[in-house]
């Protein structure tokens, strides 16, 4: 085996190059649709319907924009929308979690392991099914006849959060008791304790799983589908779909680049909040499910 | 008595614990739990519109779906979904994590936002312009597989095109998450495991097969677990491109419980679905779990 080291990191060197190169490829083609969306955006009618494609549009117009922007479409409506339902949604989860979290995480009392596992035993199960009772509960109380209570409906499926509770009922485990020992011998109230103490030390936590329930907000189509009853309630998935329905099957399309405007305003929010908080997405998604 | 008496006395001692729990766990009684219960006795009714009308009618519901040739579409095709997606994705996700793996953190980093781009920007926006690539005439597939001198495909009217269609779009943003998971999982093997296999002669192919893939199993089981629940679920994408056609060919037993339930109003019919897809979900998680057991997670 001793002669064949060199030759080894050689091959090992070009596996490498060869796996970057198809690496390279492979992100460029998924990347692609993305690229086809935006700069379609920018494409007459005429050239989105043209063969051969243009892959660089030649003619850029602001068209599809400006009918975007002045058209029948209250676009700037569904993003107040959007924002309002997502930060609810978050401000709640947060609140709910993070109090029931550190109640199971840290506090001795009959019954919890139970009470645990019986919530967490819920997380896998498919929201679709309570989606029906709670639609007939929505209906029942006219929450669609004000904006605030659309809000509140449409934020209402999230607020049972199991993954949250197990978030910050695992976060706390890291806490020591001491220090919740130490603050009781100096008199502070459990309250005290739980805002002076116990949220300061859960504030990484609890940023990961805003960014994360921020993005789930976001993107709960089938409710905000379910939901909104005219073009003023839409969320931006829910408008975005709105511009590019179709007739069954996609036998015709009615403006592509209107379509490709709307996707490309729509998908330019998520983006910008992806690219400015990388790096809570990541913990919120490896948290639990990889070890360190 | 006495037993009885601390009992009490430590609920009494624990009270704190139940008053910091109480917010999260009325939110998911009332929002989950009795949610639950309720789809689960509508199942037994039939009902329309207004629910307050309903009838009691046993398992006639049941016994009706496991006649329905619709719902028997939709069941055959959630689970070749799953049976095609969930393996694709697991193999793709791996091998491009395996490739960025040995990457310096920055080009890392840019990789993993690469692929996970797409996942945030969300099935709904992703099958806009799906729906314009996927164009017979003027989209952008056909006329790439034009130049491999392949005939116009009518990707999403033709029936078994329209399965393949969603399956490929689906493909494209489902893979962003577990190449996340399992770098984390890649970055979490100890760096003297694998000199030492260096030291032995391993190559890096001996090293993938002998060491990081036995290491990764916890976050292969866990990828497996969630996405097998998420494509169970799958539902966006056939909405926006296919509406489940043409004749059923691409439904699912989520995208029939949306049409049964909020453009029929049959919430009974609806929710007996429902509970047919959290049996099949509950069953397939419990099987898992077995899995989970052997792995010290």
């Amino acid at each position: 085996m001793s002669e064949m080291p060199i030759k080894y990191r050689a091959a090992e060197k070009s596996v490498k190059l060869i796996g970057f190169i198809m690496l390279t490829l492979l992100a460029v083609s998924f990347l692609l649709p993305l690229y086809w969306m935006v700069t379609g955006s920018f494409k007459l009618q005429t050239v989105t319907m043209s063969v051969p494609p243009e892959f660089f549009p030649s003619n850029p117009t602001l068209e599809n924009w400006v009918k975007l922007f002045t058209g029948p479409w209250p676009v700037w409506r569904w993003v107040i929308n959007s924002v309002a339902v997502s930060l609810l949604t978050v401000v709640l989860v947060l609140l709910i979690s993070s109090l029931t979290g550190y109640g199971f995480g840290k506090k001795k009392f009959p019954g919890s392991n139970t009470l645990f596992f019986v919530l967490l035993s819920t997380m896998f199960l498919p929201n679709q099914v309570m989606m029906i009772p709670l639609f007939l509960l929505v209906r029942s109380l006219h929450l669609t006849d004000s904006t605030l209570g659309v809000y509140f409906a449409m934020a209402l499926p999230m607020l049972s959060s199991p993954f949250g509770v197990f978030l910050i009922k695992q976060f706390c485990s890291t806490i020591p008791d001491e220090l919740l020992d130490a603050a009781k011998i100096d008199g502070a109230s459990e309250w005290a304790t739980y805002t002076k103490i116990v949220l300061p030390l859960l504030k990484p936590a609890l940023a990961a799983l805003a960014i994360f329930t921020f993005n789930q907000a976001w993107n709960y189509f089938m409710w905000h589908m379910v939901l909104a009853s005219d073009k003023f309630q839409y969320t931006i998935p829910v408008g975005v779909s709105f511009i590019a329905r179709t007739p069954a099957y996609g036998k015709t399309i009615t403006d592509i680049g209107l379509s490709m405007a709307g996707g490309t305003f729509g998908a330019f929010f998520m983006v910008i909040f992806f690219i400015a908080f990388q790096q809570y997405f990541i913990k919120g998604i490896t948290f639990g499910a990889v070890k360190g | 008595m006495s037993q009885f008496k601390e009992l009490a006395h430590n609920i009494w001692k624990g009270r704190s614990g139940y008053l910091f729990i109480a917010p999260g766990y009325l939110a998911f009684i009332a929002f989950l739990l009795v949610p639950l219960l309720f789809a689960i006795s509508l199942s037994f009714y039939r009902s329309s519109f207004d629910i307050s009308a309903r009838q009691f009618v046993g398992f006639e519901q049941y016994i009706r779906l496991a006649s329905d040739p619709v719902f028997k579409k939709a069941l055959i095709n959630t689970i070749n979904y799953t049976l095609v997606i969930v393996p694709a994705t697991l193999f793709i996700s791996l091998v491009i994590a395996l490739l960025i793996d040995p990457l310096d953190m920055r080009i890392q980093s840019f990789f993993r936002g690469a692929f996970y781009l797409p996942g945030v920007a969300g099935g709904v926006i992703l099958s806009v312009v799906w729906l314009w690539i996927f164009n017979p005439t003027y989209g952008l597939l056909n006329y790439v597989l034009g130049f491999f001198g392949i005939e116009p495909v009518l990707w999403l009217s033709n029936a078994p095109q329209s399965f393949w269609a969603v399956v490929f779009v689906v493909l494209t943003f489902t893979i962003g998450q577990p190449i996340i998971l399992f770098l984390a999982g890649l970055a979490g093997i100890p760096k003297d495991v694998l000199d030492a296999a260096q030291v032995d002669g391993a190559n890096d192919l001996q090293k993938t097969f002998f060491i990081r893939l036995p290491l990764l199993r916890p976050v292969i089981l866990f990828v497996l677990a969630t996405q097998t629940i998420q494509v169970f679920q799958l539902w966006e994408v056939i909405f926006m491109l296919t509406r489940g056609g043409p004749y059923n060919s691409s439904t699912s037993l989520v995208y029939l419980i949306y049409q049964t339930a909020f453009i029929s109003a049959k919430y009974g019919k609806a929710s007996a679905i429902g509970v047919v897809l959290l049996l099949i979900i509950l069953v397939v998680t419990l099987f898992q779990m077995r899995f989970w057991k052997d792995t010290d997670l």
